[in-house]
């Protein structure tokens, strides 16, 4: 049975201090209501993706209540959390209930506040997603776990630390012609290197920025799009998951991403293509060294030869493998549950021709997103109607 | 902090740290397992874990959490024992200027807040 998207929408993602997250998770569901013929009625599930709500809004029991807000009090509904992947587990979710045959229409949302709280407590409910005993209780923070694999990264590989920043200066490039994104700004490499030290040699504009934001995808059997004369944006060509020990120190290596690896192998399969036939991809770039590992985990790059993408250009939106033309998690936010389906809301536009930064026949899209520092991981292959 | 950690971080202050080997596959992690992440045998066995270490990797942490807060900038450390199991712990007695990856360390643990204890990283004298 295949899967369609029906329409796909997110609100602005940044700071949003008067709002709250069932203001913000309805009003990109209205967006993407506006454009299917699906109506609240239609949903047979609604599934969301938040990570810290029970946290910063002291809100569990998310999915019913977005359920509600969706004008579908009567519809199964769930909340999903796995950290940084909650959205991209929730599609996985959702995509899988629809292959299943059990629902026709389902509304995979995901949400979250965060800036309604200080920098100490956003980077306490954040270090929620690593291991409590071996890592936080250490001291060791989130964007120190990703520095740990930054540093033995630089270190196998020979890279230069400006070679980390020419990532955020490629997606904050991106993210200046993207109206959905946070940071519209152009940032120099010298900025980037001489920003605000968080965990060495991690600094500010490495990093991705405190968001928030709600993204929704409406996902609908091909038999209920066909049934209905519906116009559908993009087809889900294929999913991947895997996971992964929580705990940096346990995993087996930790200049790559194992678990993005084996979620990739599967969705490539899955979609029966390879990275060859990927057109453009949104990927988790929490930290500069995190788009790098991607672009190695999906195999648009050998081992050690991911800085290449942004030093060189190649993975700019006119290069030959454009990532993040979003601005990414870097440039355009990252209010955690809700970006792995930011990113298929991104993609989808690409695949429509509609992208304030088009690629040029667009065709087949990739999404990586990653929970924690790599211990989920899911990878989505899109194609275009 | 658990009990479990407690009793971890008093083996290693009494200097018997131990770790879990896998009878099956003679994969070693750290405690508390009932069942072996590389192979899922339940015969798991404590075995006494070297205190001695090398760095694969370590970090200047500048932002942190409340627990930790007025304490930076410090600096952890990711070690691989001898053993081959990794644990992260605070350098101590030295700067981040002073190590590099490969560098070898020697485990310790010392209380944090008198209530909970740390894991940290000296280097090693030889
Ligand atoms: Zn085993």
């Amino acid at each position: 049975m295949g899967t369609k998207i029906a329409s796909a929408a997110s609100t602005t993602y940044g700071k949003h201090p008067n709002s709250s997250s069932r203001e913000l998770l309805s009003e990109a569901a209205v967006k993407a209501f506006d454009e299917t013929d699906i109506s609240p009625g239609d949903l047979d599930a609604v599934y969301i993706g938040n990570f810290m709500g029970g946290l910063i809004e002291d809100q569990g029991h998310i999915g019913a209540l977005m359920a509600d807000h969706v004008g579908a009090r009567e519809a199964a509904s769930v909340r999903i959390e796995s950290a940084c992947v909650s959205g991209g587990a929730t599609f996985c979710q959702a995509v899988q209930a629809v292959e299943s045959g059990d629902a026709d229409v389902v509304l995979a949302g995901g949400v979250e506040m965060m800036s309604t709280t200080d920098i100490e407590h956003v980077t306490d409910a954040l270090a929620n997603a690593a291991d409590d005993v071996y890592e936080n209780e250490q001291g060791l923070t989130f964007p120190g776990i990703y520095a740990l694999m930054a540093r033995r990264y630089m270190h196998e590989f020979d890279v230069m630390r400006e070679d980390l920043a020419a990532v955020s200066v490629k997606n904050h490039r991106h993210a200046v012609d993207n109206p959905l994104a946070q940071f519209r700004k152009e940032l120099s490499v010298r900025e980037v290197v001489e920003s605000k030290p968080v965990a060495t040699p991690i600094t500010l504009y490495d990093a991705c920025p405190v968001s928030d934001g709600a993204s929704v995808a409406i996902v609908v059997s091909d038999t209920f799009a066909a049934d209905h004369g519906l116009e559908t944006s993009a087809e889900v060509l294929g999913t991947g998951q895997s996971s992964d020990a929580l705990a940096l120190q346990d995993r087996a290596a930790i200049s790559r991403t194992p678990a993005a690896e084996r979620a990739a192998e599967r969705a490539y399969e899955n979609a029966s293509v390879t990275a060859d036939d990927i057109d453009v991809a949104e990927v988790h770039d929490c930290f500069t060294i995190a788009e790098i590992l991607a672009l190695e985990a999906l195999s648009f790059y050998e081992r050690g030869e991911g800085t290449r993408g942004a030093v060189e250009g190649e993975t700019a939106a006119d290069g030959h493998i454009p990532v993040n033309t979003s601005g990414g998690l870097i440039g355009k936010g990252h209010p955690v549950g809700a970006t792995g389906i930011g990113q298929i809301v991104e993609l989808t536009k690409q695949l429509e021709g509609r992208h304030p930064n088009q690629v040029s026949e667009a065709e087949v899209a990739l999404a990586h997103n990653v929970g924690g520092s790599g211990a989920s991981t899911t990878v989505t292959i899109l194609g275009g109607e | 902090m658990p009990a479990w950690f407690d009793a971890f971080t008093d083996a290693i202050a009494s200097g018997d740290q131990q770790y879990l080997v896998c009878e099956t596959c003679g994969h070693g992690t750290l405690p508390p397992r009932q069942l072996c992440p590389a192979c899922g045998s339940t015969e798991l066995t404590q075995e006494p874990l070297s205190e001695r270490g090398e760095i694969l990797s370590f970090t200047e942490i500048s932002v942190t959490i409340p627990k930790f807060h007025g304490e930076t900038p410090y600096t952890v450390v990711l070690a691989e024992l001898d053993e081959g199991v990794s644990l992260t712990g605070q350098l101590r007695d030295a700067t981040p200027d002073d190590i590099a990856i490969g560098d070898k360390v020697v485990l310790g643990t010392e209380p944090h807040d008198n209530e909970t204890a740390l894991i940290t990283f000296q280097q090693a004298e030889d």
